[in-house]
């Protein structure tokens, strides 16, 4: 239906709409009239994402002169498609009602690993494989040496969308991550590096929180999107996570070693150029000179990670001299991790600020904070100088080199711990060295700063005035709506007792009570037996369960550590529940409310939750 | 006891506190006879074996009466003191043995007489199982008090003609393919003798089935080392071993012994084939819940960014990663592997044959997911669909419903409706139906189609989509508009617009007209005198209902017209018998002049 907000013809697309749906809308008008932060919470199954995605798109449609670009920011690539499938149908509507003058060009933006069509890569193992693996197919000198020795192996659809050059666009539409692998696959382009391409022509670009929270893959992907973009971050009750997991960075004994292991590659590397190419070296020393590491203009395909420190705080200065010459950085390196080695070496744990660690290192192995800030950047342009293609095996020392950087940036915020056992197993030292963020303002400051709306939403942001301050900004708007309910599709309960009257407890002393986990036992037993269709089980340890039994009943199915095998469990629960075999899902504890918060995905479910816990 | 007879001097009595009736019993292999000492006593007995279904006795002891009580299988029982315990061991011996072979010739006579002239001896378990059904089924069970309790057919008549009913196996028999069984059978526990360190695995071709369902690499191991490399057995116990490692979650000592034994590495190795399939089914997985794309995008956790997290300690030694396999994963193995469903249709029980058929299967599988490029359009039309806010939207019509009838008594009942409503307003509703054609337009419309046809030839569609419609719109309509004003929803029918007792009582008669009507109808030709007995009994039965439903039919007045609808087949069936009844009485007294008329 087409309606009007003050001045806005909004297109929603469906007959009806939810009075919290257009009062959400109302509010969000405003923020962005006024060109301000917002932050609203609105509890799941109300259609939060439809009424967003149908204001911001009509808001932009009726201001045509204006650029409003929207920037959705999703937690995790299944929410994206999500996304991305519900903005199809707006789209579709918008179309069918405005004709041409609807056209608009959305994607999703994913990793290589997600977007890749090239089969001899993309079958890689993990992200960082594939990245290497694309590298080593695509990188500057790789390409500039298969133009004289055709053996050397390059990517095909990589060098079609070279060829292309600005032919190679996306026609408007809106594409998912498997529409672009699609169109790429039917173009013989690369998907990914077209998808990064036409980022800043598109509309609305939907990618994960990371592509504008975490400096390393912002740097990147989201250098130059205009101020008067909309960011919309989804799903944000853990936004302050997010950020200050962006910004922290822990080290290992395995860490350690597979650094040295780099360094000792590199040092290789460098002896080899030495005796064949030393004007590379050479080069790459007056590049220094002359400023940065590596801000020129890099070919897409070289782009790496970026520095992990934010924008604003990137020192725009020459590199220091004594560690322009790469022998000196590399020794640098090394004493940075036979330092870190030793002070793994604890019985006890430490805490630390950044001040009194950089102090510390200083005092021990001579390296001052300048010149830790420019670890990482003077890492990069040795890799590149050294044309180091495989680059996931060098991940140990690129986070060494995060680290150096970070702790020498920041002097509040952040703090270092030294753990030297995990506090379950005691008994196996296992030493850990972190740098923590816990400022969550710190890395979503440049996002309020960069672009004029920011909406945070969430079906839970309690306590709503908890987040300015959390996140350190003014929202002009800050509201909490209710659902509206026709009927009772929810229906929670408390459970204290067992049925032989004994308290159940998710307590840890009494986890392993025979009696509390009979009373568990059985409780699951009997809501399996009468319980239809699908039941999920949030258990803080597997042991309450026995699964024979409940298998008399339902399928089991289990989230486990491996990715693939639990979303395939996942998938196959739904199947199990759609064609009415019934199944269990067990899952890792999570936060209460936001298990039970996602009990109905609409008004038209309906679900029980069980709190059994006295 | 040599003839076959026991005589005894006993007391009867009507229950264990009654004082008794003295007399004599008397047992022939047969029945047994007691006849009091005084002939004025009415507790005469004369019982057949056949009726007794058991008998209990008293123990021996010096201050109790030897007793023996006979039951019988219509519950009721005799009970018998005699004068000394011996006796009555004489009589509980000849009663159990005049039991045995009464009960065995009864069953086998029923297997032998096609229609058998008395009721049979049943054992308890038939019985049981007659007794359940009526239990089941109040209708079945009126009827069978009706009839049966009425003396108008016998046990066995009632029953012969519900054969299937009682048929075990035809009961039971599975209608639809049977899927896999919930339960993880082939985790099976061992069995232990408890004194050696020994223990034993029972196998049976279901355990197998599963096992090489769930456990590609076995069944594949199996066809590449049995029997070539290993016998049946050895192949097992290596198999079970492994087993026994991984419950030991000792992955150390694992991979020692698959050092050492390369087929037995097999077994405790990773299963590469599932790993595949599972990388094979990852891609074609829903992407609104694919969690592996959700860590191919997460650049925060770069090996040691972000925070530290439960599980990522799981740091192992490569060398031992492929004997990692946990109980969990077997689990939602064996869940998806019973939701994919029995994809066999192979006997169970040699092995071979099942671990061949499933490699196949699994092929057949590949084969179909590299040649179905639908599936991907089909995932994402389900995508969008799930994207959409059900109840914003508007009501969807659907201009075509497919039929289905669910339940077939509702469909007919709709069209006994209809029928009912064309009958009543016959004239009005032809009428309608004709007003809008004239002759000449008919006659004009026939002759064109068939110039039509004669120029074209015949092309399908023979009937214009159109006409077609408008005639199954026509046809629709009459049904939908008799059900709108007889029931409100599609579960009233006619009967639910009359009152409950004339309904009720309707369907009684109509089933009691039914079961009177087919073994009325069965027992022609009349060749025996059993039948002819039958044959009387069953057309006095009917007449008796006759009238009933008669005043049934005056007695309505609201409903008259739809009873006496309803009412009028009944009559008519009834009148029918009765018919051929006298007819096939004519034909007998006519044939054979010495039968008497006077048997009506």
């Amino acid at each position: 239906m087409k309606f009007q907000i003050e001045d806005v013809t909004v297109y929603f697309p469906y007959d009806h709409i939810y009075p919290e749906q257009h009062a959400y809308m109302v509010e969000l008008k405003r923020a962005l009239d006024a060109k301000g932060h917002c932050l609203l919470e609105m509890p799941t199954g109300t259609g939060k994402t439809i009424a967003l995605l149908s204001l911001i798109t009509s808001y932009a449609l009726s201001k045509p002169s204006s650029l409003v670009k929207l920037l959705y920011c999703t937690r995790t690539v299944h929410e994206m498609e999500k996304t991305l499938a519900e903005l199809k149908l707006l789209h579709r509507y918008q179309r069918l009602h405005l004709g041409d003058a609807a056209r608009t060009l959305a994607l999703g933006l994913s990793s290589r690993k997600n977007l890749c069509i090239n089969p001899a890569v993309v079958s890689a193992e993990n992200r960082d494989s594939v990245d290497a693996g694309c590298r080593k197919l695509t990188a500057s000198w790789v390409r500039a040496l298969a133009v004289e020795n055709p053996n050397i192996p390059t990517c095909r659809f990589y060098e079609d969308y070279e060829k292309a050059a600005s032919d190679a666009v996306l026609p408007p539409g809106v594409y998912t991550l498997q529409d672009l692998r699609a169109f790429g696959k039917e173009k013989g382009w690369c998907p990914y590096f077209l998808a990064r391409h036409m980022v800043q022509f598109a509309n609305v670009v939907v990618y994960s929180y990371q592509y504008l929270l975490d400096p390393k893959v912002a740097g990147i992907i989201s250098k130059e999107m205009q101020r008067e973009s909309v960011v919309v971050f989804d799903e944000a009750h853990n936004i302050d996570n997010v950020c200050i997991e962006a910004l922290s960075v822990s080290v290992r004994r395995q860490t350690l070693e597979g650094a040295t292991r780099n360094l000792n590659k590199m040092t290789q590397e460098i002896q080899r150029f030495k005796n064949t190419d030393a004007g590379r070296l050479r080069a790459e020393y007056n590049r220094l000179v002359d400023g940065l590491a590596q801000r020129g203009n890099l070919p897409i395909g070289d782009t790496w990670l970026s520095n992990p420190v934010l924008p604003d705080d990137i020192l725009k200065q020459a590199v220091p001299g004594h560690i322009r010459k790469a022998e000196s950085f590399v020794s640098l390196l090394r004493r940075l991790v036979q330092y870190l080695k030793g002070r793994l070496e604890t019985e006890n744990v430490e805490k630390e600020g950044p001040v009194a660690f950089v102090g510390s290192i200083n005092a021990q192995v001579g390296i001052d904070q300048k010149t830790l800030r420019f670890c990482y950047d003077r890492l990069h342009s040795l890799m590149l100088t050294l044309e180091i293609t495989d680059t996931d095996e060098f991940l140990h020392i690129q986070t060494i080199c995060d680290f150096a950087t970070l702790v020498g940036t920041y002097t509040r915020g952040f703090s270092i711990i030294i753990e030297p056992f995990d506090e379950r197993m005691p008994h196996i030292p296992d030493p850990v060295l972190q740098l923590s963020c816990h400022d969550a303002s710190l890395a979503i400051k440049p996002v309020f700063e960069r672009f004029q709306s920011v909406v945070i939403t969430s079906g839970t942001l309690s306590p709503i005035d908890l987040y300015p301050r959390l996140l350190n900004f003014n929202p002009v708007v800050s509201r909490s709506f209710t659902m509206s309910l026709t009927r009772d599709c929810i229906c929670p309960m408390v459970l204290t007792r067992g049925s032989d009257q004994l308290p159940v407890s998710t307590k840890f002393d009494l986890r392993s009570d025979p009696g509390v986990e009979r009373n568990y036992g059985r409780l699951l037993l009997e809501m399996v037996s009468v319980v239809p269709d699908g039941i999920v089980c949030f258990f803080v340890s597997y042991s309450y369960m026995d699964g024979i039994e409940i298998m008399q009943h339902k399928l089991v199915f289990i989230e486990t550590q491996d990715v693939v095998e639990t979303t395939l469990a996942l998938d196959n629960y739904r199947k199990a529940c759609d064609c009415g075999r019934g199944a269990v899902f067990f899952c890792c504890q999570r936060q209460a409310a936001q298990c039970v918060g996602r009990v109905i995905r609409s008004k038209a479910d309906y679900g029980m939750m069980i709190f059994a816990d006295k | 006891m040599a003839d076959g007879q026991v005589v005894k001097r006993a007391k009867f009595k009507s229950s264990v506190k009654d004082p008794g009736v003295p007399g004599v019993l008397t047992m022939t292999r047969e029945k047994c006879v007691f006849k009091p000492s005084d002939p004025s006593s009415a507790a005469k007995l004369n019982i057949e074996f056949k009726s007794i279904k058991g008998h209990k006795f008293t123990k021996e002891g010096s201050n109790k009466h030897a007793l023996l009580n006979l039951t019988q299988d219509q519950g009721g029982n005799y009970i018998f003191e005699f004068n000394s315990f011996p006796d009555r061991d004489v009589c509980r011996e000849f009663v159990a043995t005049a039991i045995a072979s009464s009960v065995e010739a009864g069953r086998t006579g029923s297997e032998r007489s096609a229609v058998p002239l008395h009721n049979e001896q049943l054992s308890t378990a038939e019985m049981e199982r007659r007794i359940k059904l009526l239990q089941e089924d109040s209708e079945l069970q009126k009827l069978h008090k009706q009839f049966v309790i009425g003396d108008i057919l016998s046990e066995t008549e009632f029953w012969a003609t519900r054969m299937k009913l009682l048929d075990d196996k035809a009961s039971r028999k599975p209608k639809q393919r049977v899927g896999l069984k919930s339960d993880m059978i082939f985790n099976v526990k061992p069995s232990s003798d408890g004194q050696s360190n020994r223990v034993t695995f029972n196998l049976t071709p279901e355990i197998i089935h599963q096992i090489f369902a769930e456990k590609p690499a076995v069944r594949q191991a199996y066809l590449n080392f049995v029997p070539s490399k290993m016998t049946e057995k050895d192949f097992w116990t290596k198999y079970w071993r492994a087993e026994y490692l991984h419950s030991t979650k000792n992955i150390v000592a694992a991979a020692a012994e698959a050092a050492e034994d390369e087929e037995l590495a097999v077994f405790l190795k990773q299963d590469d084939i599932l790993v595949n399939e599972a990388r094979r089914k990852i891609r074609r997985v829903d992407p609104t819940l694919d969690m592996e794309a959700d860590e191919g995008d997460d650049y925060t956790h770069l090996p040691d960014h972000g925070l530290p997290r439960d599980g990522s300690k799981d740091v192992m030694d490569s060398q031992y990663e492929q004997y990692r396999r946990s109980f969990l994963q077997d689990l939602n193995r064996h869940a998806a592997v019973v939701l994919e469903g029995r994809a066999i249709d192979v006997e169970l029980g040699d092995t071979r044959s099942v671990a061949e058929a499933l490699a196949r299967s699994k092929q057949v599988e590949l084969a179909n997911e590299a040649s179905d490029g639908n599936a991907n359009q089909e995932r994402l039309d389900r995508i969008s669909r799930m994207a959409e806010i059900e109840d914003l939207q508007a009501p969807r019509d659907h201009p075509v419903a497919p039929l289905s009838i669910k339940d077939p008594r509702d469909y007919f009942d709709s069209q006994q409706a209809n029928a009912l409503k064309t009958f009543g307003d016959t004239l009005a509703g032809t009428k309608q139906m004709t007003s809008d054609l004239s002759t000449s337009e008919a006659y004009g419309s026939l002759r064109e189609s068939i110039s039509e046809i004669k120029a074209v030839g015949l092309r399908a569609p023979i009937v214009k989509p159109e006409v077609a419609l408008k005639v199954l719109n026509g046809l629709n309509q009459n049904i939908s508009s008799t059900k709108y004003q007889i029931g409100k929803n599609a579960h009233e029918s006619v009967l639910d617009r009359l009152p409950k007792i004339t309904r009720d009582e309707l369907l009684l008669h109509w089933t009691s007209i039914q079961e009177l009507l087919k073994h009325f109808w069965s027992s022609y030709p009349i060749t025996t005198t059993y039948l002819y007995t039958k044959v009387g009994k069953l057309k006095d039965a009917m007449s008796k209902i006759y009238p009933k439903l008669r005043d049934l039919k005056e007695s309505q007045s609201d409903f008259r017209h739809q009873v006496s609808l309803l009412v009028q087949p009944m009559l008519q069936a009834l009148d029918a018998a009765f018919a051929h009844y006298d007819a096939d009485l004519q034909k007998r007294s006519a044939k054979s002049g010495e039968r008497p008329n006077g048997f009506v």
